[in-house]
């Protein structure tokens, strides 16, 4: 089995590493890109947010930080975004402490109103501070086009390289909390908190370590979003959309599973980049009616998300012809957790209204 | 879908016809007059801003039309009374659209898209600055012309490219017109020396007061009070008291829609309006503006892009914009106009350069030399300067009186009498 898995791991691998060969042009490329792009920042939100059960609605703040950052280091100082994105992804973290310490007292969705604040905010200051441009943004100055030692190409393909890479980070990032001691606390604390706290999990504590690994990664990405499009300003960065799609492509997909986030850029990405190129060129916004119609579809067919779905409709074929179960270990380990989760919700709820 | 293909049909059938005519006078090239020269355009055909880019591209095609077919009656406008691009056997220009969604990242993807994809000879677009920046870059990249009609940004034409050039005015621009408009004012007699400015602070009021401050400076104008606040204001009572008590000659006003009304509102309950308030745009013209103040909001001049009134003057813009309103069903406005113009622009540098060559086109562009008699703008013409900027592009001052805006200066291209200084409260 364990073989099996593996062998199926390295053929996807494999195969990612090639596709980009098999499609030309530009535009699908794009689609690609920016589907792993989206992939690995929603595996980065699926840290906090799926994981330890914090909604975060303020993501685009951690990713315009690391873009800005990376951009304005390269800017004033000409140093290599290959640094710069680590160095946007600590003050990304920084920030995402510095907020998530007094925040992290708040519960459920009054720490998702916190962080919806945190994004606007974010926004606000970006747009009246002259340093970074105001709304003019920043230009990254493009002496540096076609020097890969600076991550500025015209071609795609290096971009879909490092794309795939920050996706595979990301993706290896939630694996490894998912498998180690970390990832149970978190969902125990998703859980219930008191009943963590109670059993002597610091639950602020590793409550912080999930915002900053999560904050870390998204910052990291935004660097890489600064270096793909070589212009930024708050309007491309830093607004509530950014926060929202990441957050929809985590939850369609199935937040707290390592393959959810995955799934759900797999599915929405796509979607919603061909749904413009077919349908939006009509000037009447048939494709944002076809995007808004399959999540509302999925979220009543299956609130745990794409995972859930794919699990459920393995069980049942595997139900009736074969005895033997096959196991996907990922869909198992959601099925469970979200059972617990959704036992556990109502009682915690409870509580908070008595207290 | 359709649509497209029934201009393609369209389009083939008309180069087939152009091909049999001149057949017999140059015959080795009466076989390529068939195919189309295609021009790439980006636009925002969805989000936001689709109802502005849905408008953008009829017009763009209205004037595709006026290239592709003859159209006497326009004379004087490059290409209009020919067939197709004479300079390359008649072939017919044909417009390939995309839609940038409004954001930077898609634009540049589509702007590769058309290049690599469609064949474009050049590329045009993106009405908003930010995708413009970004749409321009790949042009840059692999040497093939990128001409906007109307984004503002001034930066764009300071990046040092090569491929860009831009026919439509800047936002320094606007912010010289005031200053012109003022000596043109004081050549008549009034006394405009002492300004004030009420601005909100973001980045578009903050780098407007700094030019302001800056021309002011040059000019031999003083700056007596600056107000700035943050944009959507709760009261401008105190910042509108302050101004008042500078006695200023002239107000200069930057405000999004809630600014410009609760401008007014407050101007109105003080019992004061400066002599002259002047305006950029913005707020000022949305529609909203005047169904919310009515009449409140006369004698206030804003600046402009283009105004119809200019067919007054210019019977070229009346042939223009009625063809335009059969055509297309709306009158043009300052986008439209600055979209038909920068088109027109285009295709001239294409015929002339006789060739679908990059480096040709960009020649030929460099070269421009189009004089204000061939456009429906009120510019002494088209010549880009080394920055890739047109030289001549400007704007206009309306006046809104009786809850119409007016053109009111440039002085020869008036409709109408400035009014000037502005009666008080008590007197309208």
């Amino acid at each position: 089995m364990r073989a099996l898995g593996g062998i199926a791991a390295l053929g996807l691998v494999g195969g990612l590493v090639a596709f980009p060969w098999l499609v030309e042009g530009s535009f699908p490329r794009h689609t690609l890109i920016t589907l792993l792009m989206y992939a690995a920042l929603a595996q980065a939100w699926n840290v906090l947010g799926g994981y330890a059960g914090q909604l975060s609605f303020g993501h685009a703040a951690f990713f315009g930080i690391g873009a800005y950052t990376s951009a304005v280091l390269l800017r004033d100082l000409g140093l290599t975004p290959w640094l710069g994105m680590w160095v946007g992804g600590l003050l990304a973290t920084g920030v995402g402490l510095l907020v998530g310490y007094p925040c992290f007292t708040l519960k459920r969705h009054y720490f998702a109103l916190a962080t919806l604040a945190l994004g606007e905010i974010a926004r606000i200051a970006f747009t009246h501070w002259k340093f970074v441009g105001g709304s003019l943004g920043i230009d990254l100055p493009l002496r540096y086009l076609n020097q890969g030692a600076y991550m500025m190409w015209t071609d795609k393909l290096p971009y879909y390289y490092v794309a795939l890479g920050l996706a595979a980070l990301a993706t290896a990032v939630v694996l490894v909390v998912d498998r180690a001691r970390l990832g149970l606390y978190l969902k125990a604390i998703n859980q219930d908190e008191e009943a963590a706290a109670n059993l002597g999990i610091d639950v602020r504590k590793y409550k912080l370590v999930a915002m900053g690994l999560s904050a870390f990664l998204t910052g990291v990405v935004g660097a890489f979003y600064a270096q793909y499009v070589l212009y930024i300003d708050p309007k491309n960065t830093l607004i509530l959309p950014i926060s929202v799609k990441i957050v929809v492509i985590a939850l369609v997909g199935g937040r707290g599973t390592v393959l959810g986030p995955l799934l759900g850029a797999a599915l929405l990405v796509p979607l919603s980049e061909y749904a413009r190129t077919y349908l939006g060129g009509l000037g009447r916004g048939y494709d944002y009616l076809l995007y808004g119609l399959v999540v509302m579809l999925l979220a009543m067919r299956e609130p745990r998300g794409l995972v859930a779905l794919l699990a459920r409709l393995g069980e049942r074929a595997a139900a009736k012809p074969a005895p033997q179960r096959p196991r996907p270990a990922v869909a198992d380990v959601t099925t469970k957790t979200t059972k617990a989760g959704a036992e556990a919700t109502p009682r915690g709820e409870g509580r908070h209204g008595a207290a | 879908m359709a649509r497209s293909w029934t201009r393609r049909a369209f389009l083939r059938a008309m180069g087939a016809g152009t091909a049999a005519l001149s057949l017999s006078a140059v015959w080795p090239f009466g076989l390529k007059a068939q195919e189309p020269v295609r021009i790439g355009a980006v636009y925002p055909l969805s989000g936001g801003l689709a109802r502005t880019g849905a408008a953008i591209k009829a017009t763009l095609e209205f004037t595709a039309r006026i290239v592709n077919e003859p159209h006497p009656q326009l004379a004087p406008i490059p290409l209009a009374e020919g067939a197709g691009l004479t300079g390359l056997g008649g072939r017919p220009i044909e417009l390939v659209f995309a839609d940038s969604a409004g954001d930077p990242a898609t634009g540049r993807a589509e702007a590769e898209r058309l290049i690599e994809e469609e064949g474009v000879v050049a590329l045009c677009g993106a009405y908003q600055s930010s995708v413009t920046k970004t749409a321009s870059i790949p042009a840059e990249a692999r040497g093939i012309p990128f001409v906007n009609f109307e984004s503002s940004s001034p930066t764009l034409t300071e990046r040092g490219f090569k491929w860009f050039f831009r026919t439509g005015p800047h936002d320094g621009v606007f912010t010289r017109l005031f200053f012109d408009m003022f000596d043109d004012l004081n050549a008549r007699g009034q006394t405009i020396k002492r300004l004030a400015v009420l601005s909100e602070d973001s980045e578009w009021g903050a780098s407007a007061v700094e030019v302001e401050k800056q021309l002011a400076a040059e000019r031999g104008y003083e700056i007596v009070a600056v107000e700035m606040y943050t944009t959507p204001p709760a009261s401008l009572d105190a910042e509108l008291l302050r101004l008042r008590d500078a006695n200023p000659d002239a107000l200069l006003g930057h405000q999004y829609l809630p600014g410009a009304i609760l401008v007014v509102q407050t101007l109105k309950e003080m019992g004061w309006f400066p002599p002259g308030l002047v305006v950029h745009d913005a707020g000022y013209v949305l529609p909203d503006f005047l169904k919310t103040v009515g009449a409140d909001g006369n004698y206030i001049i804003s600046r402009a892009t283009w105004a119809l009134a200019l067919q007054e003057r210019k019977p070229l813009v009346k042939a223009v914009n009625d063809l335009h309103k059969e055509r297309v069903g709306t009158n043009l406005d300052g986008v439209t106009a600055r979209g038909f113009t920068g088109l027109i622009t285009l295709a001239d540098a294409i015929n002339r350069a006789g060739s679908t060559e990059p480096e040709a086109i960009r020649q030929a562009l460099v070269e421009t030399n189009i004089p204000g008699e061939a456009l429906i703008m009120p510019w002494k013409g088209v010549e880009f300067d080394e920055k890739g900027q047109n030289k001549h592009a400007s704007g206009v001052m309306v006046q809104i009186l009786e809850q119409q805006y007016k053109l009111v200066w440039p002085f020869d291209l008036a409709e109408t009498e400035i009014v000037w200084p502005a009666p008080g409260w008590g007197e309208r």
